[in-house]
């Protein structure tokens, strides 16, 4: 999202026109470590056991002073769960003695008090609690029964140490008739920041297609969060939707207003202000996606190096129009879409370029009595951030009967 | 020196229907309204809510200061 940077009141995280200009790196997601103390069905990274060669304490606390030499201002830490690697404490007080702020998003079902309380002591500014659904719903979808109940433990446990708490909610098809009762106990814990994405079919969650969310969806997503940010702006909780959700449509601005109706998406901004970075120290344009996007590791070159001359990072400013295709190719807003959300568009497709998960083109679609349906043909090989492949198919758009009362 | 990122395309949001239109058009091509005159209406109605608003923090300040002062 682009906005105007000279409004102090956004959070750092947030890009200007500046910093893609200069291409700084404001926001970087670094997964330390990919252990995990959940089993999330939906994990792109197929977390669980930490990687064979995570880095060691030496190697991350160089790559925070490479990262902020690049000028990031915000490092989110990501896991796997970033608790469970022994120096994240020493990770996050380095990150914030280098001058950026430190966010911590997690499943939070081991973030008990006196964690909270070091991480608060070691300079943490902020924490992200994952809640898919509500109770048994949540359970389920994050592998862990009670998880839900610890989640609210330790939302509750950041509170009382004064630290800033949202709450990261994936949209799913087990999860997307949940999200207004789920918005009443945000607001209630007394969380003021709700970022929402769409489950991506990537690990875990391309090996569960009956989760994700279908093309012709969109028509009930879309306006719905449209009317949840509305709601929650006026009861003081801001909604954030993913770059995987949108795109265009009648319900563009009151979803994405920060302060400003006339905000639209702008594409894609992976290796543009964004960066990711996986516990082995490669490094991506963005965390989510998938290895052909790795521009190297820190193992082998520094961080500047690849962030200014890896061609892998480079693709999202040499893409045009003329590297879209199917119905993105042709789209009123091709040119600035660019096809949405990369990571989404790959995960479905095998290739960018090309992203149904789209209101506009559901409503274009609906207008003329059809809609896209995604049917998996190919299964992902059991990988971090692997992907399996769909094809889309066209067919009559479904009305609901109505059924006349009385 | 770091490559410039891509320079975001930006649109124009149509006041009649809500949805974004090229910057360069006079007309929305989704509604077909009159891009300008739908933008100075707003501007009315945004200036008239303003007004209204700041009358009635206005009266209800004059309010809270007599009963303040009785």
């Amino acid at each position: 999202m682009i906005v105007e940077r000279a409004d102090l009141s956004l959070p750092v995280r947030y890009s200007g026109l500046d910093d893609i200009l200069k291409r700084v790196p404001v926001s970087v997601v670094w997964e330390i470590t990919l252990a995990c103390d959940l089993a999330c069905q939906h994990c792109g990274s197929r977390a669980g056991r930490r990687r064979r060669d995570e880095l060691s304490t030496e190697e991350a606390l160089d790559l925070v002073d490479q990262i902020a030499e690049l000028g990031a201002r915000s490092v989110g830490l990501i896991g796997g769960e970033a608790y469970l690697r022994k120096d994240w404490l020493q990770i996050i007080a380095a990150i914030r003695s280098a001058g950026m702020e430190c966010d911590l998003q997690t499943g939070g079902r081991n973030l008990t008090d006196e964690r909270v309380a070091q991480a608060a002591a070691a300079g943490l500014n902020a924490v992200g609690i994952s809640i898919d659904g509500i109770g048994a719903t949540h359970d389920r979808l994050r592998g862990v029964v009670g998880s839900y109940e610890m989640a609210l433990t330790a939302m509750r446990n950041v509170r009382a140490h004064g630290l800033e708490v949202g709450v990261n909610t994936q949209i799913n098809a087990r999860t997307l008739h949940e999200l207004r009762d789920l918005m009443e106990i945000i607001i209630e814990a007394g969380c003021h920041n709700w970022q929402l994405a769409i489950t991506t079919a990537m690990g875990n969650a391309a090996d569960h297609a009956d989760m994700l969310l279908q093309p012709w969806q969109m028509m009930e997503v879309l306006p719905l969060l449209a009317e949840l940010a509305s709601e929650g702006r006026e009861r003081g909780l801001f909604l954030q939707p993913a770059s995987n959700i949108g795109y265009f449509g009648p319900h563009e601005s009151r979803l994405r207003n920060v302060m400003n109706e006339e905000i639209h998406f702008h594409g894609c901004n992976a290796g543009d202000t964004v960066m990711g970075i996986e516990a082995d120290g490669t490094i991506k344009s963005c965390p989510g996606l998938p290895s052909p996007y790795a521009g190297g590791n820190i193992r082998d070159r520094r961080l500047r190096d690849i962030w200014e001359n890896a061609e892998p990072m480079a693709f999202n400013r040499r893409r045009t129009v003329e590297d879209l295709w199917g119905y993105c190719r042709t789209c009123y807003y091709a040119e600035t879409c660019l096809a949405g959300c990369t990571w989404t568009a790959h995960a479905l497709m095998g290739r960018a370029g090309n992203n149904p998960m789209c209101h506009h083109r559901a409503l274009d679609f609906d207008a003329r009595g059809l809609r896209e349906r995604l049917v998996k043909v190919k299964d992902a090989e059991g990988r971090s951030f692997d992907h399996g492949e769909f094809e889309i198919v066209v067919e009559a758009a479904v009305r609901e009967a109505l059924v006349a009362d009385g | 020196m770091a490559e410039a990122g891509r320079i975001p395309v930006p649109l124009r949001l149509c006041r009649g229907c809500r949805q974004f239109v090229r910057i360069e058009n006079e007309s929305c091509d989704f509604c077909g309204g009159d891009l300008a005159a739908l933008e100075a209406a707003h501007a009315e109605g945004v200036a008239e809510i303003r007004a209204v608003t700041a009358a009635l923090r206005a009266a209800m300040a004059a309010k809270g200061g007599g009963e303040a002062g009785a």
